[in-house]
């Protein structure tokens, strides 16, 4: 993530959650926090206690934020972030709970005197990680036709083309799902599974092999003991933990669209 | 084949929002929702994530390298080994972050000794943005995810049944050599510690006997050199690690040792410059007398006393002062008379030769300078003096507290000339923007007058590091200097060298060894014949570490 990606990105969070730009240099941003959001990032639960108790008048902060070093913001009195800053995760974090589900309209028009059917998706952003004693993750994006079932890789990529709105627009109605969300959730997960068993599952031999390879140590260095001793077992558990190839698979954040049937 | 885990906690929320139509998210929290999960996901299994982390963290390529090798090919077990002086807090730093932001690591168990516990939490926390806590209070153990704290306090209860209790990801200790003996109550704690990952970080993985290090790799791995029957019988008591291509093999699996002169770096050079100084005639009188005491075996309970105020006496007349004072008072008004008669000496006393020495070099530099001192009254003095003489300085001590040394470093860096430091100390502060070391008075510890050095001349110091050492002629000062200067070339060596040297001597207490010279010597010449003892013993061990770098290249 490049610095100017970090000052779009903390613009648009900001800004999409009430609080206001007092001013922007291409390599600062100050914001005048929303009671809510000083909440979440200032840690002063004491203030807060107090102003709640009084019932003061409460003065949210306003926070600096540097994401380059020049000449305009030498001077400034702030927080520089970057990619690794404990302040940005805490940012990135906030975004995740506060994204998590969704449900919007597709904005249609109506030609014409009849009104448009929308039709209900499940759309899932998952991320599969792949973990031994390494570890990778994947992106998937998937969508499920609640009423045939069918289904849509990238989806969220082709929503992002589309004008969606959070209430149901004029001329627009919607159909009922047939399929259940929570049992579309279940058909998305079986869908992942079958990706994955296709997958190349080199990097899982490839620990096995380290761990039996380690527990084969292990076992000719307590050979000789007849009885073997703690160590030997919590260690065993240890190569266990360290090697054992596991997939996990997780919702980052999803919900329900209602869109115009197209052909394509 | 593969276990799949659903994690379902997302959904249970998801079907609550839709029974009570909300709340839902804007479009846009939802795409920045995906944007943050996106720029958090691990790529690939290879590479490393953590330098784009750690942007103002510029490493150096054999430190890249170390961590690289250690999460590809090692595991994430290894023997970090390198020389004194290469980062392996560094390395180590960057490891257990790369675990850290791949997910593989949350809970951490980091073993240091007392005296650096304090220092790595603040090089975690500041250098690598790792939230590690030092322990003090026993629920820290459980409530903090990344705990330092010295082996010894772990080892013992309570903590140590609650440290057992914890499902640890990653074990790091550093000074690892420390756990050589595998009969040792370190040993066995560590044994039964649970290591996922585990880096052991030492700079002299084999002290002494071949076996140091099979216990070292069977704590990490064990099996990995075999048991120990079959250790003792392969590679038997006569051989050694650089005889033996096969072993040596086998332990570069898990270890891995960069040495100064492979990694490339340029290390700027040290000028090193001896000045003496001849006493005023007030201050050799008041010098010998404080010598004179020696043979008033009465009055001085102890060798460190006599000792330290004959250095004193070489510092300045504020410090010996300062030290009578303390004893005077002890006497509670029954003052022997040789006091009454040393203070009229010191009243004597009206300018201090080497303080005026020390003003000419700094008006000669005419750059930053920082002169170091063992005493406080020194200090003072000095700063109170410089400051008649036009010259503005600051003080530093071992016991400011952090914010007050950062302030200070501030202050020597961008407004004064001089800054007056009593305690190098392990505090981690960089003083890279200065060239100049004025050694006002000497420690007798040369791994301190290591790290007094250390501040200026360290990894990334560009320019040559000019070193003054102070000493009055014909005192122990002198002697000292001999000694550090041209009997073990302390200044000529390498940054960490000497550290290797002395600790295969198991000469850890050089402080004390001399203190014992100085004072049980009858006459000079038993003196100059302990001393010569002592310099063949170092040069020994000198060709003795010499021929281990050799023979392991």
């Amino acid at each position: 993530m490049q610095q100017n990606d970090i000052q779009q990105f903390l613009k648009r969070y900001f800004q999409t959650n009430d609080c206001s730009i007092v001013e922007e240099t291409d390599g600062h941003l100050t914001v005048q926090l929303s009671v809510e959001l000083d909440k979440e990032l200032m840690n002063r639960p004491f203030y807060w206690h107090y102003i709640e108790r009084t019932g003061g008048t409460p003065a949210p902060m306003k926070l600096t934020l540097i994401t380059k070093q020049n000449e305009q913001t030498r001077s400034l009195t702030g927080e520089r972030l970057h990619f690794g800053s404990p302040r940005l995760h805490q940012i990135f974090q906030s975004a995740q709970r506060r994204g998590s589900y969704i449900r919007l309209y597709e904005q249609a028009q109506a030609i014409g005197p009849s009104s448009i059917p929308l039709h209900p998706w499940l759309g899932l952003n998952m991320r599969i990680s792949y973990q031994c004693d390494r570890k990778k993750d994947q992106f998937l994006s998937l969508g499920l036709h609640l009423i045939s079932g069918a289904i849509v890789e990238q989806f969220h990529e082709k929503l992002q083309r589309l004008a969606l709105t959070p209430k149901i627009p004029d001329y627009c109605f919607t159909i009922s799902p047939i399929i259940k969300p929570s049992s579309g959730i279940g058909r998305l997960e079986q869908y992942v599974k079958r990706i994955i068993d296709q997958d190349d599952h080199t990097w899982a031999e490839e620990a096995i092999a380290r761990w039996q390879e380690d527990k084969a140590l292990l076992d000719h260095f307590y050979e000789d003991i007849a009885e073997k001793p703690e160590c030997y077992y919590i260690e065993e558990e240890a190569l266990e933990e360290q090697y054992k190839p596991k997939i996990t698979v997780s919702i980052i954040n999803g919900g329900l669209f209602y869109l115009q049937p197209r052909t394509a | 084949m593969i276990e799949i885990e659903f994690d379902s906690s997302w959904q249970e929320s998801f079907v609550e929002r839709i029974e009570k139509d909300g709340p839902w998210a804007s479009w846009e929290m939802y795409q920045l929702a995906l944007e943050a999960a996106e720029h958090l996901l691990i790529p690939e299994f290879d590479g490393l994530q953590a330098p784009k982390h750690l942007p103002h963290l510029t490493p150096l390529p054999h430190q890249l390298e170390v961590a690289k090798q250690v999460v590809e090919q090692m595991n994430g077990k290894a023997i970090l080994a390198d020389e004194v002086g290469l980062g392996k807090t560094i390395e180590a730093g960057l490891i257990l972050k790369e675990y850290m932001i791949r997910g593989l690591v949350k809970k951490v168990l980091i073993l240091v000794p007392a005296s650096l516990v304090s220092q790595w939490a603040m090089e975690l926390n500041e250098k690598f943005f790792i939230p590690a806590v030092p322990q003090k209070k026993s629920y820290v153990w459980e409530q903090c995810d990344v705990v330092v704290s010295s082996i010894d306090t772990a080892k013992r209860n309570p903590h140590r049944d609650i440290i057992y209790e914890q499902q640890y990801d990653m074990v790091i200790i550093d000074e690892a050599h420390k756990l050589k003996n595998n009969k040792t109550k370190n040993y066995e704690f560590v044994q039964n510690l649970k290591k996922k990952f585990c880096l052991l970080l030492t700079a002299t993985p084999i002290q002494n006997r071949i076996e140091e290090i099979f216990h070292l790799v069977s704590l990490l791995k064990p099996g990995h050199l075999g048991n120990a029957t079959y250790f003792a019988e392969t590679y038997g008591k006569e051989r050694s690690l650089q005889t033996d291509e096969h072993l040596k093999a086998l332990v570069n699996k898990v270890m891995i040792r960069n040495r100064r002169a492979n990694t490339g770096i340029e290390w700027s050079k040290r000028h090193v410059e001896t000045v003496m100084i001849d006493f005023s005639k007030e201050e050799r009188e008041l010098y010998e007398a404080v010598q004179m005491l020696k043979s008033n075996g009465a009055m001085l309970n102890s060798q460190f006393s006599l000792i330290t105020m004959l250095r004193e006496a070489c510092s300045s007349r504020e410090a010996l002062f300062f030290t009578l004072k303390n004893m005077i008072n002890k006497y509670e008004g029954n003052i022997p008379s040789y006091f009454q008669a040393l203070m009229e000496k010191i009243n004597a006393v009206t300018a201090n030769s080497k303080a005026e020495k020390a003003l000419e070099l700094i008006r000669r530099i005419d750059d930053k300078v920082i002169i170091f001192t063992e005493y406080r009254a020194t200090q003072l003095y000095l700063q109170w003096f410089l400051q008649q003489n036009g010259i503005s300085s600051v003080p530093f001590r071992g016991g400011f507290k952090r914010g007050k040394k950062d302030w200070m470093k501030e202050l020597f860096k961008n407004r004064v000339q001089v800054l007056i430091a009593t305690e190098a100390g392990g505090e981690g502060i960089n003083l890279q923007f200065c060239h100049h070391v004025i050694n006002y008075d000497l420690p007798w510890n040369p791994m301190r007058l290591e790290q007094r050095i250390g501040r200026v001349h360290r990894l990334g110091q560009t320019k040559d590091v000019h070193i003054y050492n102070f000493a009055v002629r014909n005192t122990v000062e002198e002697h000292i200097l001999k000694l550090l200067y041209d009997k073990i070339r302390l200044f000529e060596r390498v940054v960490g060298e000497l550290d290797d040297i002395l600790t295969k001597m198991n000469m850890n207490n050089l402080e004390n060894y001399l203190h014992d010279i100085f004072f049980h010597s009858h006459n000079e010449r038993e003196m100059q014949i302990k001393m010569e003892n002592l310099t063949s013993m170092i040069d020994l061990a000198d060709q003795l570490t010499k021929g281990e770098h050799y023979a392991a290249k």
